[in-house]
């Protein structure tokens, strides 16, 4: 094997896992503490990227440096979160919590598919590409293979630190135990006077605004293009319930398994490379239908 | 005369024609313990369910301390100073019995500072205290899921007195619970409730915890309050004799 290839499938998988698991990171909060398997969550993604995109364009037209796309990304991911999460939770899940699961993801689904026609409507099918801030952290070259600084070490940075804040949030501050707790037992909870309804909100807000910061992260290494959003749900999907779903450890790695095995695929066998990621996963859940890291029935994250 | 602590005014509901409330005005007074008794059936937790706002009545008024509380969600009414334990000890399982009491003393002092660690609040020494007074400071470190029915018992009380309250609604304390750790668990009851200041309403089938532990007793049938007075007297009456006790016995 030519070291050369297989340094650009080791980078390209490394960066790309990155991406995936910020975005399967909500999808799996989501799910671990309100049991909603949020399939606008793709969405969320693609119009992180597009509001990235079209802010950045702007910023960079009145003249602003390329490094000024870095607060420009946590906006479009808090406005994602913010404008588009919070009314989705507050106007429409709040209701189907109690309902039966295939409603909730025909709900779901339902959002996707509204808010795909929405972002035609917004920005048109022709693709943007808008990659000034790639360049912005320079190059790095290991082995003679030059990569980005922004995909070989920004990017894998910023997952293992949300990972590490999500976890750290969770299981040792008070407030992530509240949330714990309100998973565990909502009528508890609200029978000791938590405010559920705020925690779910609160929850389902940093779920999508951790999709939108998936899509703004991504938006200088690809083509953003209708169609984004469903490819991204699907592949965090296949990474969370590879995990199991609500194992937030769990996804990290099996996003990395999923990632690497993609860019290889993509080198070394490029006609399955489509393939590759479900096929882990069925594998999988094949022999562990409850995922790597899940145990049947549980309720944790 | 002073404001009740808590006062019904014509609770009225029905659940699919069986009246689970049938007009029910009712005064607790601060310092009284009451023991609800009667048949299965005959409204008794319907009455508690409603006092906390986990059910609205279709008609009727819950007054705590004077204000009207019947419209607002069970956390509000928590937060007023009303709490609840449940017939099973609505405890988080996987969580250690003093994070069981800090995650309650944070619901009732809000979350001001989202970082803090789990272990380093300002409650800590209070909750620890509280674990001290129902018996079950050894206890602080282990996992709900790992303890006894009557240890989870205790901490469930714990739990609501966390919350501070004022009053305390209890469906069947000991319920559940070997007839040996009743008492023991009715003794450490009271005077954990009686140190805290906390009046307690209690619903009971175990007559003998009604006759030692009640200040007064209030008799359900049909939805409503049938009879009501000092459990000596009540414990005696032919009608309780025959539509309670005898049901029990």
């Amino acid at each position: 094997m030519n070291v050369t290839i297989f340094l650009l499938a080791l980078f390209d998988g490394v960066s790309y896992a990155a991406l995936v698991f910020i975005v399967a990171l909500g999808l799996t909060l989501i799910f671990g503490v309100m049991r909603i398997l949020n399939v606008a969550h793709g969405s969320l993604y693609a119009i992180g990227a597009y509001a990235t995109v079209s802010l950045t364009g702007f910023a960079l037209s009145m003249g602003a440096a390329p490094i000024l796309a870095f607060p420009l990304m946590l906006i479009s991911a808090v406005l994602v979160g913010l404008l588009i999460g919070g009314p989705i939770e507050v106007l429409l899940l709040r209701r189907i919590y109690n309902k039966p699961e295939v409603l909730q993801l025909l709900v779901t689904f339902a959002v996707f598919m509204i808010l795909e026609d929405v972002q035609r409507l917004v920005w048109g099918t022709q693709p943007y590409f808008q990659s000034a801030v790639l360049q912005s952290l320079g190059n790095i070259t290991v082995l003679g293979v030059t990569y980005t600084v922004y995909q070989l070490i920004l990017l894998p940075l910023v997952a293992v630190a949300l990972l590490l804040g999500l976890r750290f949030f969770l299981r040792h501050t008070l407030n992530g135990k509240l949330i714990l707790a309100t998973t565990e037992d909502r009528e508890a909870a609200q029978s000791i006077g938590i405010d559920a309804d705020r925690v779910f909100l609160l929850t389902f807000i940093v779920g999508a605004i951790l999709a939108g910061l998936g899509g703004a992260l991504a938006s200088p290494t690809t083509s953003i293009l209708p169609g984004m959003g469903a490819d991204m749900i699907v592949l965090s999907f296949a990474v969370v319930a590879t995990a199991g779903l609500g194992q937030i450890e769990g996804a990290a790695l099996t996003a990395l398994m999923i990632g690497l095995g993609r860019s290889f695929a993509i080198y070394f066998w490029p006609e399955i490379a489509v393939l590759v990621p479900y096929l882990i996963m069925v594998l999988v859940l094949l022999v562990r239908p409850e995922g790597l890291f899940g145990s049947p029935a549980a309720r944790k994250i | 005369m002073t404001t009740p602590l808590l006062e019904t005014r014509n609770l009225t509901i029905t659940f699919g024609g069986v009246i689970a409330a049938n007009d029910v005005s009712l005064k607790i007074e601060a310092g009284r313990n009451l023991a609800i008794i009667g048949p299965n059936g005959a409204g008794k937790t319907t009455f508690l369910n409603i006092c906390t706002g986990w059910i609205k009545p279709r008609k009727g008024q819950v007054l705590f301390q004077g204000e009207d509380v019947t419209a607002l969600p069970p956390r509000k009414i928590v937060q007023r100073g009303v709490a609840r334990a449940f017939q099973i000890p609505q405890l988080f399982t996987e969580h250690t019995a003093l994070e069981n009491l800090l995650i309650a003393a944070a619901a009732r002092d809000g979350m001001r500072n989202p970082l803090i660690d789990l272990h380093d609040t300002p409650a800590r020494d209070e909750m620890l205290h509280l674990l001290e007074m129902v018996n079950c400071a050894d206890v602080a470190h282990r996992l709900v899921v790992e303890l006894s029915e009557g240890q989870r018992k205790l901490i469930d009380i714990a739990v609501a007195l966390a919350l501070k309250p004022r009053l305390l609604l209890m469906d069947e304390p000991t319920s559940g619970v070997a007839s040996s750790e009743k008492d023991g668990i009715m003794e450490i009851l009271i005077t954990a409730l009686a140190e805290a200041k906390v009046t307690s309403v209690f619903v009971e089938h175990d007559m003998g915890i009604v006759q030692k532990y009640a200040d007064e007793v209030a008799v359900w049938n049909a939805g409503n309050v049938q009879l009501r007075g000092a459990p000596a007297e009540i414990l005696e009456h032919p009608d309780v004799i025959r539509d309670v006790i005898g049901e029990v016995a």
